[in-house]
C-alpha cells in the first residue's frame, strides 16, 4: 500500500516535471508550414524598428571641453558646500550629485585641490544617500583620490574611473534614469559656470562652446523622456529643460543658421544678449536644483 | 526515514520514500535549471566593461552603453545616439561576446530617419571570432550606433547584450 502511494507521488511529480519541460521547449504548438515563394516575387524582409536610446557624455568631458576653450577658474562660482541631507527625493539627490560632479571636475582641472576634495566628499555622501556609495570604494577610488591630490592628470583619470563604475552599477541595477538625471544636473552646472565666466571675459571661443553645448540639450531631454516611466518626477525636469531649449531654438543666431548643428567647419556664435538670455534661465534652474 | 509532503487541498501527510523524494528533487532541479539556462543571457557586465576599458587606453573613459538584445522572428534595427563635440578625439570599443549570435554594427553621422547616409564604421569585414572592435572616430558632430539584429526563426528565445564604450582625449 505504502509502495503504491510512493509510486503515485513519484509519478505525479515526474508528470509535472515533464509538463514543464514540454511547455518550456514547445512554445507554439502549431506545425510549421513551408511556403515556397514564386520565382519572380521580391521578398521584402520585415524589420522592426525600436525606439532610439541615448548615450550621454560625462561631466568631466564637458569640463574638459570648456577648459580647452580657455575657461578660467573663477572663485565662488561653484555651488556652496551644503549638507547633502537636505535633499530628500531621489530626483534632488541625483540632480545635486550631478551639480557636485561638475564642480568636482571644474576644481580638478583648475588644480583647486581642497575644493576638489570637498566636492568629492559631498559626492560620496549624496551617493550614499542614493544607496550607491559603494562605487567610491571600488578600486580604492576615494583613497587614491586623496593620495593624488597634487596630480591633476591622475585625479582626472580617477574621476573617469569613478564615472565608469557608477555607470556600470546603475546599469546592473536597472537605474539608468539616475544616469540621465545626474548628467542633467552636471550639464546645468557646467553651463552656469561657463556662462558666468563668459560674462567677465567675453571670450569668443567660450561663446561657441556654450552654443555647442546647447546642441546636446535635445539628447538630454530625449534620454530623460525614455526613462520617464521609472520616476514620475522626471516629467517636471523635462519641462524645465524644454523651456531652455525653446529659448535657444528661438534665438536669431540659431534660427539664422539652421545647418550649424551639422556643419563641421562652422562654429555658431551667439550675441552677448543671447548668452545673457540663456544664462538667466540656466541660473534660475540651477537655483531650483540646489534648493531641492 | 520518511518525508512528509503536504498538499494545500488535503492537508494530509503523504508518505514518500527517501529515494522517491530525491529522484523528484533532481527532476525538478533539472527542469528549473534547464529553463533558466534557456532564458538567461550571457551578459556579464563587469567582465565586458573591464575588457572594453583595456582597449580604450590611452583614451579617457567617457561613457558606455549596454543594449539588451532579444532575437525574435523579425529582424530588428536598434539605434543609440551619441553626442560628440568638435575638436575632441574619440574612440569607440565594441564587445560582442555577450551575444549568442552575430549582428551587424554600423556607425553613422546621421540618424536612421535620414534619407541618405553612409556608415563611417562597419563590422561587415570583421571575423566571427573578433569579439572586440576598436573604432577611432573621425571629426563629426554626432554619432548614431546602429545594431542590425537578424531574425531568428528557431524560436529559441535567444538573448544577449551589446556594449560599446566611448573614450576621448
Amino acid at each position: 500500500m505504502l509502495l503504491k502511494k510512493n509510486s503515485l507521488a513519484l509519478k505525479g511529480v515526474l508528470f509535472a516535471a515533464a509538463s514543464i519541460v514540454l511547455v518550456a521547449c514547445g512554445g507554439d504548438t502549431h506545425t510549421e508550414e513551408t511556403i515556397t515563394p514564386p520565382q519572380d516575387s521580391v521578398v521584402v524582409a520585415e524589420v522592426e524598428t525600436e525606439e532610439v536610446t541615448y548615450s550621454l557624455p560625462s561631466p568631466l568631458q564637458i569640463a574638459s571641453i570648456f577648459k580647452k576653450s580657455g575657461l578660467k577658474y573663477k572663485a565662488g562660482v561653484t555651488s556652496e558646500l551644503k549638507d547633502p541631507a537636505k535633499y530628500t527625493s531621489n530626483l534632488s539627490k541625483a540632480l545635486n550629485l550631478g551639480v557636485y560632479s561638475a564642480d568636482l571636475s571644474y576644481a580638478v582641472l583648475n588644480k583647486q585641490n581642497q575644493e576638489a576634495m570637498n566636492y568629492m566628499k559631498l559626492s560620496r555622501q549624496l551617493a550614499d544617500n542614493l544607496g550607491m556609495g559603494t562605487v567610491f570604494d571600488q578600486g580604492n577610488l576615494s583613497k587614491r583620490f586623496e593620495k593624488n591630490l597634487n596630480n591633476e592628470d591622475s585625479l582626472a583619470y580617477i574621476i573617469a574611473e569613478l564615472q565608469m563604475v557608477t555607470d556600470m552599477y546603475l546599469d546592473e541595477n536597472d537605474q539608468q534614469q539616475i544616469t540621465s538625471i545626474v548628467f542633467s544636473g552636471a550639464w546645468v552646472e557646467s553651463m552656469y559656470i561657463g556662462s558666468k565666466v563668459y560674462e567677465k571675459g567675453k571670450d569668443k571661443s567660450l561663446n561657441s562652446k556654450l552654443a555647442e553645448q546647447m546642441t546636446i540639450l535635445s539628447s538630454i531631454i530625449k534620454a530623460l523622456q525614455a526613462e520617464e516611466k521609472k520616476d514620475p518626477a522626471i516629467t517636471g525636469l523635462i519641462a524645465d529643460l524644454v523651456v531652455i531649449k525653446d529659448i535657444y531654438d528661438g534665438l536669431p543666431s540659431v534660427k539664422g543658421n539652421p545647418d550649424a548643428a551639422d556643419d563641421m567647419e562652422k562654429e555658431l556664435t551667439l550675441t552677448d544678449d543671447e548668452v545673457a538670455q540663456l544664462t538667466t534661465k540656466i541660473e534660475a534652474l540651477r537655483v531650483k536644483f540646489i534648493n531641492g | 526515514m520518511k518525508y512528509e509532503v503536504f498538499t494545500n487541498s488535503l492537508k494530509k501527510p503523504l508518505k514518500m520514500s527517501k529515494k522517491a523524494f530525491y529522484i523528484s528533487l533532481v527532476g525538478l532541479v533539472f527542469v528549473f535549471g534547464f529553463t533558466t539556462i534557456q532564458t538567461a543571457d550571457n551578459c556579464d557586465k563587469k567582465a565586458l566593461t573591464t575588457s572594453c576599458k583595456k582597449k580604450l587606453d590611452p583614451y579617457k573613459y567617457d561613457s558606455q552603453k549596454f543594449t539588451k538584445i532579444n532575437f525574435t522572428k523579425k529582424a530588428q534595427q536598434l539605434e543609440v545616439e551619441v553626442p560628440i563635440f568638435i575638436g575632441e578625439k574619440y574612440r569607440l570599443v565594441f564587445n560582442t561576446s555577450g551575444l549568442p549570435k552575430g549582428i551587424k554594427i554600423n556607425v553613422y553621422t546621421k540618424d536612421k530617419e535620414a534619407k541618405k547616409r553612409e556608415p563611417i564604421f562597419s563590422n561587415k569585414d570583421a571575423k566571427a571570432e573578433d569579439k572586440e572592435l576598436v573604432f577611432d572616430v573621425p571629426r563629426a558632430r554626432k554619432m548614431f550606433v546602429d545594431y542590425d539584429v537578424p531574425a531568428d526563426s528557431t524560436n529559441a528565445k535567444l538573448t544577449g547584450c551589446m556594449i560599446f564604450m566611448v573614450g576621448y582625449k
